[in-house]
């Protein structure tokens, strides 16, 4: 009994060295997210518009209702998100509106410092989604 | 009937159904794509392929193979899903995959096919097809790289509205489905095709990436445009009327519409509307309370009282009208009258003194079943263009004959051995009594139980065949082939529309027409009738609910003669734009100016309100409850899609308010209004909101019988002696002044026009396009020429729904206006 409850100790002991802690240093220290995190969306750009044709299923799918798509015809006669808004306070971060995207237009990025002072903040529009 | 089994049900079904039909109704599926309910079955896409234990070997088309008795039917099974599936990959060969912006995404018949049958990938490879798109046209996109061939399309167009714009050209992988000479689509532009087209190869333009169809709520209402009362259902997504869909599950026009129907509803999304009422203020109008408008129009109605005058079109609702009628009551003025005074005598005088009824006799589809059908007036499928559809249909499928009495020629003439009547302008009536009288020389006439026989027959001494074949261009043998093929057919039609610019001769045309239908004993005979029908959506229902004059009280041209002669205190005017729409603009003008108080309200601030003392605004019909009465007797309901903008409020709950402030009893709900007015409406006494189903009510049954047979002579008119004469009429892109604030509509005809046949076009070195004056009496008109092959030498023509042509300076409601032509 005595001898279990020493090597438990020794493992929080060696713990406490110098070197040995988990905790991050934030926000002068910050850590490289796994490529399968689910962070802030972020519209993907081609050369000249966004990659999105405002099909509207990321809208569709999208369980917290928090996607906005208005579609329209550009210049060119092609379909285009004319308005492309998620609120992010309303996001749930699931990830399925980059499932259903049949263009892989919406990924989602690694960027998680979204913490912000006015609830009109957490709206992003296509143009900070673009970026 | 025929019994057979399918999928080990045993179903009895009519011996003229397909495997398909048969199938349907005992609630088994099979899928389809080239196939539609009011198309002959065709058989083109294989998808519907079914097992038939009788015909093993291979599988059968369900769509286009008759039941036999003792079939047996296997609707699924792993050979069909197999081959099925293979239809499909074919099909997505060359089909482009642009579901993600195609239109169609969310009620795609292929992309639904292909999910049920999870055809994720192909085992054929072929190039996808790459054909240009054609988006010259305002209204409908065609991108044949979408086509599957199926038809239907090509189907409709020629089986049911008979226009016949597209056909199936070239062959094998290259067939693709294209206009005369693969040009650009210039139609009627009914959009019929694109309601039919099972994918997103045929598209309304307007509706472009607007919405995802599972976005769009859908609500059932009824057109708002003409008599015919198609049933509608609108697309509506954030307040505003985004498309009419296509179903055929409600109403008598089997989902089909015309070009007003599918495209002209959007006038109720403008930013033109109306939002509050004015009241003019030093000489300006300006926005204003309800409360201070509503005070100011009981004011001024109630210092007029019996010298007052109401005058209503004919787009208010039944209920909106019985409350307009006791408004009148509560306002003590018997001047009571709705859309253009002379324009529906045909119906409320010609037809009284005759049958004893203020209606058509039957109802719209007993004429797909008739087999001799006359056409008064040709541009009927101008005026009531889904009725045009059903003439066509019973042309065409039941080899009807079909005679057309017209001033000029239009698409029912051009039907197959369609009988063209064309004559001088202004002498139908002669026609008709010409008729009458070889029916009665010749011992043809039913006469039985009819009054006047002999009174008639020498009345009509002037108007024997020969007589009148001269003096109105037309043959006498077409004359007497026609009144021989309406007395001896088993089923016959005649038709009559009626409407503003159709003020001539409109009481006489329906006693004549009566008269024949008399003759021939079409009146109240089952499956045949005589068909009076009015321009507006609830012109029948004005007349049921009488919107006329009471008696010794004026109707609507002589409350303006008397109003232009300041005898009337104040004029109350609904939902008309009377400066433009009616005949002899200078009367309107001068009524208007000499009325000390005059109210408009209406949707927008027409010609006419921006005249008025105050204006109220009112809600369009796609934001009211309450029920049509359509040409046909059948009452149907309406319902709102969208709310109304700003204040505007509906002409139902504006009645109320002034009933209110006049201390009348008020019904509280359309419903409740609609008891009221059926308790004290002939012929509505047994309706109650609950019988008006999906198909609506017909009051009075499919066949009304005549009360009286009593036959009127009436005397023909004289053709004008005069080198060119311009007539009035409709044209088919619009209706009444309405459809102008349309964006579909104004898309095709934005402007008005003064239309030439070819050969005086030629004579007179008149191109397209160039600009044209009309001299007459009363003034002169300028337009720009159109040129068409419809009309005969020395005639014009010239639509009235436009205000900037000011047609009614010359048209006062005479059948055809003499005129002088400079460039
Ligand atoms: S799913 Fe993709 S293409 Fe469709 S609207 Fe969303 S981001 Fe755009
Ligand atoms: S027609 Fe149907 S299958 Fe073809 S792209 Fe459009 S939605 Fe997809
Ligand atoms: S819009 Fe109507 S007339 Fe034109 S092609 Fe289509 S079905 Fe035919
Ligand atoms: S355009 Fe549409 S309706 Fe016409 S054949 Fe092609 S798929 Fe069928
Ligand atoms: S305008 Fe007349 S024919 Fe056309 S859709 Fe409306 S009700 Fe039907
Ligand atoms: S639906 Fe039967 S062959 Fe097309």
């Amino acid at each position: 009994m005595f001898k279990e409850f020493a090597k438990g100790l020794s493992i929080t002991l060696k713990h406490l060295l110098p070197g040995h802690s988990t905790t991050v240093d934030y926000p002068k220290q910050k850590l490289t997210m796994s490529p399968r995190f689910r962070g802030l969306h972020r519209l993907v750009p081609t050369q000249t518009r966004e990659k999105c044709v405002a099909c509207y299923l990321c809208p569709t799918v999208c369980p917290a209702k928090c996607i906005t798509v208005e579609s329209a015809e550009n210049e060119k006669g092609e379909k285009y998100p004319k308005v492309y808004k998620i609120d992010l306070l309303r996001c749930i971060f699931c990830g399925y509106c980059v499932e259903a995207c049949p263009v892989e237009a919406i990924e989602m990025s690694d960027k998680y410092e979204l913490a912000n002072y006015k609830r009109e903040d957490f709206i992003f529009d296509k143009e900070r989604l673009l970026k | 009937m025929v019994n057979l089994t399918i999928d080990g049900k045993e179903v009895k079904v009519s011996k003229t159904a397909t495997i398909y039909e048969a199938a349907k109704e005992a609630g088994i599926y099979i899928p389809v794509l080239c196939y539609a309910k009011k198309l002959l079955p065709y058989g083109a896409c294989r998808v519907c392929l079914v097992e038939v234990e009788q015909m093993k070997g291979r599988l059968i088309p369900s769509c286009t193979t008759p039941v036999t008795a003792g079939m047996v039917v296997t609707t699924m099974s792993d050979e069909i899903r197999k081959v099925r599936k293979t239809v499909l990959e074919f099909l997505l060969v060359n089909h482009v995959v642009d579901c993600p912006v195609c239109d169609k995404a969310g009620e795609c018949d292929l992309q639904d096919l292909s999910y049920e049958y999870e055809v994720v990938t192909n085992r054929f490879a072929g190039e996808k097809f790459d054909l240009p798109k054609d988006e010259i046209n305002p209204l409908i996109e065609r991108n044949m790289n979408r086509c599957v061939l199926c038809g239907k399309c090509v189907r409709v167009c020629d089986e049911v509205v008979g226009y016949g714009s597209y056909s199936f050209i070239n062959r094998g992988f290259e067939t693709k489905i294209a206009t005369a000479f693969d040009r650009g689509l210039n139609c009627e532009f009914c959009g019929q095709c694109v309601s039919l087209c099972p994918v997103g190869a045929i598209l309304p333009r307007p509706f472009k990436f607007k919405a995802r169809p599972w976005q769009l709520k859908e609500v059932n209402s009824v057109c708002g445009y003409c008599g015919n009362g198609c049933t509608v259902t609108f697309g509506t997504k954030d307040n505003e009327v985004q498309t009419i869909r296509f179903n055929d599950k409600t109403g008598v026009n089997d989902g089909n519409l015309c070009i007003r129907g599918r495209f002209g509803a959007t006038y109720v999304n403008s930013d033109q509307r109306l939002t509050s009422p004015l009241i003019r203020k030093d000489g300006e109008l300006v926005e204003a309370s309800w409360e201070e408008a509503l005070e100011k129009v009981t004011e001024g109605l109630r210092s007029a009282g019996s010298s007052a005058g109401i005058i209503s079109g004919a787009r208010l609702t039944n209920e909106e009208l019985f409350l307009l009628k006791n408004l009148a009551k509560a306002v003590g003025t018997g001047n009571l009258d709705h859309s253009g005074g002379e324009c529906y005598k045909g119906v409320t005088e010609g037809l009284h003194e005759t049958l004893g009824l203020q209606a058509s006799t039957a109802t719209f589809p007993q004429v797909e079943k008739a087999n001799a059908i006359l056409a008064i007036r040709n541009d009927f499928y101008e005026t009531h263009p889904v009725f045009g559809m059903v003439v066509n249909q019973a042309v065409k499928r039941n080899n009807a004959h079909l005679t057309v009495i017209g001033d000029k020629q239009g698409k029912l003439t051009r039907m197959p051995h369609a009988r063209n009547l064309q004559h001088k302008p202004g002498l139908e009536v002669n026609i008709l009594n010409a008729m009458c009288r070889f029916l009665l020389d010749e011992k043809l006439a039913k006469t039985d139980g009819l009054q006047g026989v002999e009174e008639l027959q020498e009345a009509l001494a002037d108007y024997a065949v020969d007589a009148v074949t001269a003096a109105a261009g037309v043959s006498a043998d077409a004359i007497k082939q026609s009144a021989k093929e309406l007395v001896s057919a088993e089923n016959a039609a005649i038709l009559l529309a009626y409407g503003l610019p159709y003020t001539a001769y409109s009481r006489e045309l329906g006693l004549a027409a009566a008269n024949l239908a008399l003759l021939t004993g079409i009146a109240g005979r089952s499956g045949s009738g005589l068909y009076l029908c009015g321009e507006k959506s609830n012109s029948q229902g004005a007349i049921d609910q009488q919107i006329l004059p009471a008696a010794g009280a004026l109707g609507v041209s002589g409350m303006l003669k008397s109003a232009s002669e300041g005898k009337l205190k104040a004029l109350y005017v609904t939902g008309e734009d009377m400066l433009v729409s009616y005949p002899d603009k200078g009367l309107v003008e001068k009524a208007l100016d000499k009325t000390p108080f005059v109210v408009v309200q209406d949707l927008f601030l027409s010609e006419t309100a921006s005249k008025a003392d105050v204006v109220l605004p009112a809600a369009s019909f796609a934001e009211k409850s309450g029920t049509f009465t359509n040409a046909e007797r059948r009452i149907q309901r309406l319902h709102p899609g969208i709310k109304s903008p700003g204040q505007a409020k509906t002409d139902f709950a504006i009645f109320q308010a002034l009933l209110t402030g006049f201390g009348a009893a008020v019904p509280a709900t359309e419903a409740a209004a609609f008891m009221a007015l059926a308790a004290t409406t002939p012929g509505y006494e047994m309706v109650g909101l609950e019988m008006i189903g999906d198909q609506g009510y017909v009051w009075g049954g499919e066949t009304l019988v005549p009360e009286i047979r009593n036959l009127v002579a009436v005397t023909g008119g004289k053709a004008l002696e005069a080198k060119y004469q311009l007539v009035v009429g409709s044209a088919l892109y619009h209706s009444g002044t309405t459809s102008v604030h349309a964006k579909g509509p104004m898309s095709v005809v934005s402007e008005p026009y003064i239309e030439f046949g070819r050969e005086d076009a030629a004579e007179l070195k008149i191109v397209d396009g160039q600009q044209v004056k009309l001299k007459a009496a009363g003034g002169e008109i300028s337009a720009k020429a159109k040129v068409d092959r419809r009309l005969p030498k020395g005639v014009l023509f010239a639509p009235y729904h436009f205000g900037s042509l000011k047609l009614n300076r010359i048209y006062n409601g005479q059948a055809s206006i003499a005129v002088e032509i400079s460039k």
